[in-house]
């Protein structure tokens, strides 16, 4: 077992919990909304990154996934601030 | 088992393979249109979707998303393990990851089971119409997964095994895709809304 996968696995662990507490026991605020969805996105980082080794990648597929990622995330957040 | 190093710094041979990685962004782009539209159907019905969005169970959504993510570990400690020649070892991950899919079937089945008891089916509004679709089709993926993990840890631990570190790479690629789309239907259906 990877010591980088285990101290990764543990962070993905400790950010749900966090999304998930924040929903849960706080009003849902814009503030709490963009925390939840940029920790979403940290989360898929580290998947993509390390489970899928993708920072063993060429430049152009780590630079696609951050770029389709920003493409889904900027125009959920923009709406939900927005309503 | 051949086990010839992969240079994966060549744009055409990333972690899982290219045709892998170009399934995983047509899946993404196709699921995160999906989410966009959802977002703005709930920008025009934000009372609808706040009061829908408090009939799922967070705490489900929470503990799947454990779930997939202690899988997707253990998948990524298969990969590493094959590499090594651990053959053993690579398939007791296989199973575990495995173990995280159906325990995230299991308690999908048990949230469904709820909500169909409770007269909530895709008619039933906008916001449970796209729950029934994105969360159907995201559970059709792992079910698929599942299946090509099986026939991998099987094909891997046959006599004259001719499993390669592409094939394992690439079964493991798609079993992470699956947690890559939840990541992103986990908080947009049941937190934030």
């Amino acid at each position: 077992m990877k010591k980088t996968l285990l101290l990764n696995y543990g962070l993905l662990i400790i950010l749900t919990v966090t999304t998930a507490f924040l929903s849960n026991y706080t009003s849902i605020t814009n503030v709490a909304v963009n925390l939840i969805l940029v920790a979403s996105a940290f989360k898929f980082i580290i998947v993509a990154f390390q489970f899928m080794e993708l920072k063993k990648a060429n430049a152009f597929w780590k630079v696609s996934v951050i770029f389709v990622l920003f493409l889904i995330i900027t125009p959920i957040l923009l709406l939900i601030n927005n309503s | 088992m051949n086990t010839v190093k992969i240079n994966y710094k060549n744009l055409y041979f990333p972690p899982g393979g290219i045709l892998m990685w170009i399934i995983i962004f047509l899946e993404l782009i196709t699921f995160g249109m999906a989410l966009i539209a959802f977002a703005i159907y709930g920008s025009e019905e934000p009372s609808l979707f706040h009061q829908s969005r408090l009939q799922l169970n967070s705490t489900f959504g929470a503990v799947n998303t454990v779930f997939l993510l202690t899988s997707g570990f253990f998948m990524a400690n298969a990969v590493h393990e094959f590499k090594e020649k651990n053959l053993k070892k690579s398939s007791l991950y296989f199973k575990l990851t495995m173990l995280g899919g159906v325990l995230f079937l299991i308690l999908k089945s048990i949230e469904y089971y709820h909500k169909i008891e409770s007269g909530i089916t895709i008619d039933s509004n906008t916001f449970f119409a796209f729950y029934w679709l994105l969360t159907g089709f995201h559970l059709i993926h792992v079910v698929m997964g599942l299946v090509i993990l099986v026939w991998t840890n099987h094909g891997m631990m046959k006599n004259n095994s001719d499993t390669e570190v592409a094939d394992v790479e690439a079964c493991a690629a798609f079993w992470h895709m699956c947690d890559l789309i939840w990541l992103l239907l986990f908080p947009v259906l049941y937190l934030i809304f």
